[in-house]
């Protein structure tokens, strides 16, 4: 009987179709291609829909899948490893393929208003983009093993390369698109050297034990715990220390991806790209990626405290510093952009902080509110006529409700604010680095307690920046011609917004935790979720699990929780104040600055941080000047000595000879028949020469 | 043993074929060269199909499609016309084969003076060629070898740019004086052998120096040394034509004055002719040499890939920027070479394929730029996107084939090779070198992806006075089918990796001797 996960393949498979139709097709066809990409990303959100729901048990057949379908290549030799392609199914799995399919669906339709409305050029290649982009990464993220991964992660790559560079006939574009590329490949190039690491180490890239007909093959998670326990080595080093290394070089593609400091400076440029494909990108593929890959092999991460411990602080930081520069961009999307770094930032701290739970929370809730925003700042672009200038707008609250109050919706949720989605997820993060870096002895939860510090500090920052932003778009006077009579937009702007709205609202629901633990109610549902049941089903499987998670935490870097106010209930609800407050705090603060009829600037208050913050510290120039300052240069003068020293080697050895061999003149013909005859006859007479010295010897 | 089999045929059908095109007149002789070539693009395929190779050419492996002749006898030494294919060589005559064909194609636009000479030496070339990857007698092989580059250097130097009889003389000079390095080193371990070897036959020769202890002192230097002084010959003269740092200066000039097929064939096949001899001399006749050196070898690897891809980086001309490039792509085949394990070896023998295709796609796809801009370099083309669209397309797909984008051929190699050279134990410290070399996978993209910034994007301008309007179909079929080749590769390396790993295990385990 065929079951959902004999399906799985297709949920990647469909948008991959609708790549090749709306390519060659796409121009015949009345949308331009978004027909087949709608098409495909509904079949791929019920199939994993289907999926979902037969992880939970609900079509009673089994939990879970890993199974390898197909050998890229086949090792030959017992020494060469064989490379294959697999599906992983798990409840992490299943909760990534229906957030991924249902934002890449909201895009597509989003995209009919944002796109085709528009007039706009080149659809065909756009969907064919958006579809391919899609496909990708869904097949990344039922990748059973860590090539497969990286394989469809540099597939996403591409396809971000495509789309923020839709509109290659401006300058602006094509050069975002270049930088994308490369700044994700340079953290590529670390994760490439991990991979390849892996599978030197331990043959096998499996994230999880696949059962086949030759015996269980382990995963490589499993085998570095083993490994550790026995003290092993590696390549001259301990396991401990080995894995370490392995855990770093991947994490150095989940920094390009995710756009975490210092590899974050590709993302606010990548805002030349079409707004829809900015929601995309944030939400659901390319920057969710590299924190995706850090949940799914979590149970490697949990192996080194000092992985953790690097990822808390890089989250952490990134989370304040990203949050520091969304305070004063003057552009919609910028605005948004930077707080997209911000919080990714707060998905890293929690996993280096072993919040799993509140790591994957958080990514779920923000891939709603995230493409909600960005879907409802591409209607208010459209409604200005691609003015994205806050300083511009003002005022569209009344002209435009639906799009007003979703946004709304995603602000208070990024913001933090009771009770929508954000505040949940955030809360959890913050609390679970909270209790970790309490209870986690020595430099590990110092570390710990510093990343969250930075990531509470945030929230202010957060609260501010986002309703600015609302306070500049929505309220207040209009500011422009464009702003009193902004262009209206359909349904297919507003049914995206829509859905997206309450979601924003209503997310949280499934994971409130604090609830559950001052009540007693069973509602922490992702909890449950990611946890499995006690006996049987997947968790002994696959050991995917949250439970096996905390026991490698506790095991190995020995990371525990601690409430250092009174009990649990208090120090939850002390942290839950905490962030809140502050989080309403910035959220007054922008009132009280930007929530009035006519606003001005305030950023020359900053004083000197206002220049340092506008250049975003000033991180762009830095890397445009280690790429044009010291690179170029270096190729210029290696090209100098190519072209004087060693060829000038080359040809002054040739003129030397010609110089000396001046009275050879008549055969140095420069024609090669003369040179041929040349040829064979010395050839000829090395013949002759070593007949005659062979015969002798 | 019938006399004529299927390689015989090959050579024969494209020798014939040459002769034909030479007689005929100039309007025919582009259609008529690339008729005759399908017949060798047919019957290689053919052989694929019915391959039933095993095992190692020169370790006693099952030959596909052999023939062996008595030929001449010189002194006490039987020449013998000697041929036959195994899993290395099958996808490299695969190779030589589809891109003459391809590269004849491409030949169309561009080439429109004294064609029919233009078009016999292309197939002259093929011959040669065919003959290269297929003689595994070492002086039918060196015959091949050099007739190679007789019409190579009336290509480059009769039809090619302006500053071509520079360069031609460069690279026939260059290029011979490295078979005589060569040569000698060979002939230094053949006088060694003295009285165990009878013929040439390469793997006669290859199965003496692994059983060791045969090799006598010679000219005052014991086996060992003599060893090694043959070794660093045969390296120096096939590292010519590789090309390896710091010989490698022929090829830029050589690339920048050939004319678009001719650097295709140069890049997609010549270049393979280095390696396919380091792999069959240097790495399986003399293995310990090879590997007791390995710390200098992989550092010219190493140092080919990111000096190559630096000096790509500093280029203007778009095929200079290729030709540069293909040092650095070079470079990783030397990598894999030296690791000795299998998907080292492997990896390196497919990269030898794939890059033959990807860079055979780039020259060609910046050949059909240049037949609509009669300019090449960076500064003076932007935003020919719009204008020429699946040109364009394929030149973006094409630049993140030659990234290592993977489900595409490069990355395949890369990886394998990558993956091979990560656990060599004969490299030292090979994690390590191993990931310096890799860096040249960030360079590589930050050449490309600016030169397609510059040129394909942005708003449109052309500073020479033409008029850019789509490709002919005949120019960018080509292009499609390269490209859907390097795609079903990356998709599918097993296709032509299965038969190459049968043909590279038995260097690691020492083969089977037959006799």
């Amino acid at each position: 009987m065929a079951g959902a996960f004999d399906f799985v393949p297709a949920i990647a498979a469909l948008p991959l179709l609708a790549f090749v139709i709306a390519l060659f097709a796409g121009q015949y066809m009345p949308k331009r291609g978004a027909e087949a990409g709608i098409a495909a990303t509904a079949g791929s959100l019920i199939l994993s829909i289907w999926t979902a729901l037969t992880v939970a048990g609900m079509t009673g057949s089994e939990t879970f899948y890993n199974e390898n379908l197909y050998t890229w290549v086949a090792g030959v030799a017992d020494s060469a490893v064989t490379l294959r392609l697999g599906v992983l199914v798990d409840p992490l799995t299943a909760l990534m393929l229906v957030i991924v399919s249902l934002i890449a669906l909201l895009v597509h339709v989003f995209s009919l208003g944002y796109m085709n409305d528009e007039g706009e050029t080149g659809l065909p290649r756009y969907y064919a983009g958006l579809g391919l982009f899609t496909a990708s990464m869904l097949a990344f993220v039922f990748s059973n093993n860590i090539l497969m991964a990286f394989m469809f992660f540099e597939l996403v790559g591409l396809c971000s390369y495509l789309l923020i560079g839709f509109w290659f006939r401006e300058d602006g574009p094509p050069s975002a698109a270049k930088k994308a590329f490369l700044v994700t490949r340079f953290g590529d190039y670390f994760f490439l050297i991990g991979v390849v690491g892996i599978f030197a180490t331990f043959g096998t890239g499996l994230f999880a034990p696949v059962e086949a007909a030759s015996g269980t093959m382990e995963s490589f998670p499993h085998m570095a715990e083993m490994a550790i326990e026995e003290s092993e080595t590696f390549f001259g080093y301990g396991a401990q220390t080995w894995m370490t290394i392995l855990g770093l070089l991947v994490l150095g593609g989940v920094v390009g991806k995710s756009a975490q400091f210092p590899l974050h400076t590709w993302l606010p440029d990548a805002m030349e790209g079409p707004t829809p494909v900015s929601a995309l990108i944030h939400a659901a593929t390319m920057v969710a990626a590299g924190v995706y890959l850090v949940a799914r092999m979590y149970g490697f991460y949990a192996l080194s405290p000092q992985a953790l411990a690097v990822i808390a602080l890089i989250g952490g930081f990134t989370a304040l510093f990203a949050a520091t520069m969304g305070v004063v961009k003057q552009e919609l999307k910028q605005v948004l952009a930077y707080s997209t770094i911000s919080q990714y930032g707060y998905m890293m701290l929690a996993l280096g902080a072993g919040g799993y739970v509140a790591a994957v929370f958080h990514l779920t809730t923000h891939a709603i509110f995230k493409a909600l925003l960005f879907l409802g700042a591409g209607s208010v672009i459209i409604a200005m006529h691609h003015n994205e200038n806050m300083w511009d707008m003002g005022g569209l609250k009344d002209k435009m409700p639906v799009t007003y109050w979703t946004f709304l919706s995603g602000s208070l949720a990024l913001a933090g604010i009771v009770p929508f989605a954000g505040f949940w997820s955030k809360d959890e993060v913050l609390f679970e680095a909270l209790i970790h870096g309490v209870g986690t002895e020595g430099t590990l939860g110092a570390m710990f307690l510093l990343a969250y510090a930075m990531g509470l500090l945030a929230v202010f920052f957060t609260g501010f920046y986002t309703f600015r932003m609302v306070y500049l778009t929505f309220h207040g006077n209009a500011r422009t011609d464009v702003a009193r009579d902004p262009e209206p937009v359909r349904w297919n702007v507003k049914a995206p917004l829509a859905v997206l709205g309450i979601g924003a609202a209503t997310v949280g629901l499934v994971n409130m935790a604090p609830v559950e633990k001052l009540t007693g109610l069973h509602i922490d549902f992702l909890h449950q979720w990611l946890d499995g049941p006690e006996e049987g089903g997947w968790p002994d499987a696959l050991s995917t699990d949250l439970h096996h998670y905390e026991e490698l935490l506790h095991n190995v870097p020995h990371v525990d929780p601690a409430y250092p106010i009174g009990g649990e209930q208090t120090t939850l609800i002390v942290s839950a104040a905490l962030s809140l407050g502050l989080a309403l705090g910035g959220v007054l603060l922008a009132r009280s600055l930007y929530g009035v009829d006519e606003p001005v600037e305030h950023t020359d208050k900053l004083g000197g941080a206002k220049a340092l913050l506008t250049h975003n510290y000033y991180q762009d120039e830095s890397q445009v000047w280690l790429a044009q300052g010291v690179t170029v240069p270096l190729a210029r003068a290696a090209d100098k000595f190519d072209q004087g020293v060693v060829d000038g080697v080359v040809n002054g050895v040739s003129s030397v000879s010609l110089f000396t061999g001046s009275r050879f003149r008549r055969i140095q013909s420069g024609v090669v028949s003369n040179y041929a005859a040349l040829m064979t006859l010395s050839l000829v007479l090395l013949l002759v020469a070593f007949v005659v010295l062979g015969g002798v010897a | 043993m019938p006399i004529a089999g299927p390689v015989e045929a090959l050579l024969g059908v494209t020798l014939l074929g040459a002769f034909l095109v030479f007689l005929a007149p100039d309007e025919y002789a582009g259609k008529l060269a690339t008729a005759v070539s399908l017949v060798p693009v047919a019957v290689s395929v053919w052989m694929y199909s019915v391959f039933d190779g095993a095992g190692n050419a020169l370790l006693g492996g099952t030959l596909a499609f052999e023939s062996d002749l008595g030929w001449v006898s010189l002194g006490r030494y039987d020449l013998a016309w000697q041929v036959g294919l195994d899993g290395i060589s099958m996808p490299l005559l695969l190779l030589a084969t589809v891109l003459t064909t391809l590269a004849l194609v491409s030949s169309w636009t561009p080439i429109d003076e004294r064609e029919s000479q233009f078009y016999g030496l292309m197939l002259l070339m093929e011959a040669s060629l065919i003959g290269v990857f297929t003689a595994l007698d070492f002086f039918l092989w060196l015959v091949f070898w050099e007739a190679v580059l007789i019409p190579m250097y009336f290509l480059i130097g009769v039809w090619g740019g302006p500053r071509r009889k520079y360069a031609a003389i460069k690279f026939f000079v260059y290029t011979n004086v490295a078979t005589l390095v060569m040569f000698v080193g060979f002939m230094a371990l053949v006088f060694g052998l003295g009285d165990s070897i009878s013929t040439f036959g390469m793997a006669e020769i290859a199965q003496a120096l692994r059983e060791g202890g045969n090799l006598s002192t010679l000219a005052g230097l014991a086996p060992a040394d003599l060893r090694l002084v043959a070794f660093t010959l045969m390296f120096a003269g096939f590292a010519v034509k590789v090309p390896v740092f710091p010989v490698h200066t022929w090829l830029p000039d050589a690339h920048v004055e050939a004319p678009t097929p001719v650097s295709v064939m140069l890049a997609g096949v010549l270049l393979k002719m280095g390696t396919y001899a380091l792999l069959r001399f240097n790495f399986t006749m003399l293995r310990e040499t090879a590997e007791a050196n390995a710390g200098i070898i992989v550092a010219f690897g190493v140092l080919s890939v990111i000096y190559g891809a630096m000096l790509a980086l500093a280029q203007q001309d778009l095929k200079r920027i290729v030709a540069y490039s293909s040092i650095s792509s070079m470079g990783y085949v030397i990598l894999g070479l030296v690791a000795f394990t299998p998907h080292g070896f492997g990896g390196a023998t497919f990269q030898m394929i794939a890059h033959g295709l990807i860079s055979g796609l780039m020259f060609m796809t910046v050949g059909v730029i240049y037949n609509e801009t009669h300019t090449r370099m960076v500064g003076d083309i932007s935003g020919i996107a719009d204008r020429m669209p699946w040109a364009v397309g394929i030149f973006v797909a094409a630049a993140f084939g030659y990234m290592g984008l993977p489900f595409m051929a490069g990355f395949a190699a890369e990886y394998l090779i990558f993956q091979g050279a990560f656990a060599s134990t004969v490299i030292p410290a090979a994690p390590l070198v191993t990931a310096v070399g890799m860096f040249g996978i960030v360079v590589v993209a930050g050449y490309l992806l600016w030169a397609m910034q510059r040129t394909l994007f942005g708003e449109y301008s052309l500073a020479t006075d033409y008029d850019v309007s789509r490709a002919p179909v005949h120019d960018v079929a080509p292009l499609v089918v390269l490209l859907a080749l390097v795609i079903v590769l990356g998709v599918r390396p097993g296709l032509v990796y299965r038969m190459i790993q049968d043909a590279v295990n038995p260097l690691l385990h020492g083969g089977v001797v037959l006799w």
